[in-house]
């Protein structure tokens, strides 16, 4: 072996050269700035569409407006984000021009503000315009994507998993110009099959699939533990395709839509049983045990996707009771969605902003001294308040628990704007001057 | 996986392995020396997952010169 000293090419390995997978620190980051901005928007919508909220089915107004502003301003926002950065490392492929990402940023964020004002203050034009602009920006992600996919070496099973998001983010796309342009009375095809579509394929299928293929590369990367067996994450792809086509089947085929549901949501609890038996054994056998409040908000979410398949389970059966659906909606998207999102990112954020050198120095960050972990506490308890408000409200059919679900939510959403803007300003600075290490957390 | 030790420090070869066995397998031999050896990686790819977690327990990497194709690094205490 050479000397290691005759050549050494970096200092303490942060790198940023041709071909490299890192993007520049400002892309992901715009991603997840916007995410945290539409989180208080959200919950600031729903405040002032409160009196709608407890019974709220769908419609335009200020609740639909709060929904879209948490699917496409954070949810979808901060996945874009972290899939534009970490599918290059995962796969092994360089970062290819990175004017496409920022310019999708523009076009997207534009667009989901546009269709939550036109959604919240009854505009059908505003509506469609930010739709189409949506639509734009998602399709470009989804061809990035697709180019990162198709290069991909190894990882199969994850791969599948992204290639069946972006299969449902088409049937997502096709189903909501269909849905917006209802409103200016050119709809694409019948409205209740276009909404049977949009629901599952954009909560289970783009975002959910999303979820699970990160979730296998992230899980094991921050509890340290071995990869997920490769075949049983197939699996687990396999059966998701499953009851994602079994559902928009039965979105079709009204005759058998029951049967259909039901079985849709067999291969579902199948899929998210393996998925979570995948995912709790890594948290078990990893060398990183003490993952503390982002992964009790994952813990949490995890819970709530499978209660989720429980209460869709309850709608097919009981399909007159508006309460299930109600109570559907938030379990599935504030309750396992949002609150996954919301756990990965407080991790995510800072480990990617701590891969790019401080200015003027060769030091390195840690992902630590980037977090401020005091508006993080603020916001875990905030937030799990707001979804007990939120359920509460719609048991008891009230509009000042939704209010209070809103007030409490705004809180918590700010704490964690603030969370985000210190790190970001720490990222500005040198870092401190290194004082003794962390003691390492618990070696299994 | 391999691991033998040279006159240089602990060697680990991680070349192969999918994400994340190679940050996994860097990171429990790291976290096993209490003294002051080095650690000597040979990797196929740029780990740049590595470098967060490598900062967080007081740890400090430097590319070295290795064979055509490989990625090599030399771990040690940061300063």
């Amino acid at each position: 072996m050479k000397p290691d000293a005759a050549r050494p090419k970096l200092a303490a390995g942060f790198l940023a050269g041709a071909t490299s997978r890192l993007l520049p620190a400002s892309i992901p980051l715009r991603y997840f700035g916007a995410a945290a901005v539409f989180h208080l928007a959200a919950w600031i919508a729903l405040a002032v569409g409160a009196a709608g909220a407890p019974r709220f089915v769908g419609g335009l107004g200020w609740p639909l407006a709060a929904l879209h502003l948490v699917t496409l301003g954070v949810l979808a926002m901060t996945a874009i984000g972290a899939s534009l950065q970490l599918m290059p490392v995962a796969t092994r492929q360089p970062v290819r021009a990175t004017w496409l990402p920022a310019a999708i940023w523009w076009v997207y964020t534009g667009g989901v503000a546009a269709t939550a004002i036109g959604m919240g203050a009854g505009q059908p034009a505003w509506l469609g315009a930010g739709a189409v602009a949506v639509v734009a920006g998602l399709l470009a992600y989804a061809g990035l994507s697709a180019r990162n996919f198709v290069g991909a070496r190894g990882m199969a099973g994850i791969v599948a998993h992204g290639w069946i998001a972006l299969a449902s983010l088409v049937v997502v796309v096709v189903s909501a110009l269909s849905l917006a342009f209802t409103y200016l009375g050119w709809p694409l095809f019948e409205h209740g099959s276009a909404l049977a579509l949009h629901v599952p394929f954009a909560a289970y299928g783009f975002m959910g699939m999303l979820a699970l293929g990160l979730a296998y590369i992230l899980v094991p990367m921050f509890a340290l533990s071995p990869a997920p067996d490769e075949t049983q994450v197939r699996v687990s792809a396999g059966l998701g395709a499953v009851a994602l086509a079994l559902a928009a089947a039965a979105a079709f085929v009204h005759g058998h839509a029951t049967a259909l549901r039901i079985a849709a949501l067999v291969a579902a609890g199948a899929a998210v049983a393996l998925h979570l038996k995948l995912v709790l054994l890594a948290l078990r056998t990893g060398m990183r045990r003490e993952l503390g409040r982002s992964f009790r908000l994952v813990r949490i979410a995890w819970a709530l996707l499978a209660a989720s398949l429980v209460l869709a389970f309850a709608m097919v059966v009981f399909p007159d009771v508006a309460l299930l659906k109600t109570l559907f909606g938030i379990v599935l998207v504030p309750g396992w969605l949002l609150t996954l999102v919301l756990g990965m990112m407080q991790r995510i954020v800072p480990f990617l902003a701590s891969m790019h050198k401080a200015p003027g120095t060769k030091l390195p960050r840690t992902p630590s001294s980037l977090t401020a972990e005091r508006p993080l506490a603020v916001h875990y308890l905030c937030h799990l308040c707001a979804l007990a408000l939120l359920a509460g409200a719609a048991v008891l059919d009230s509009a000042w628990l939704s209010l209070a679900a809103a007030l409490v939510g705004s809180v918590g959403a700010a704490s964690f704007l603030v969370f985000f803007a210190i790190l970001v300003r720490r990222m500005r600075l040198p870092p401190a001057p290194r004082s003794p290490a962390r003691p390492p957390a618990p070696v299994a | 996986m391999k691991r033998w030790t040279e006159a240089d420090g602990i060697h680990i070869d991680v070349r192969g392995l999918s994400a994340p066995q190679p940050l996994v397998q860097i990171l429990s031999l790291v976290r096993s020396i209490d003294d002051d050896r080095t650690v000597v990686v040979h990797h196929d790819r740029d780990p740049q997952l590595l470098y967060p977690e490598l900062a967080e327990i007081g740890w400090s990497a430097e590319i070295v010169d290795g064979e055509p194709g490989e990625v090599r690094l030399r771990l040690s205490r940061s300063a």
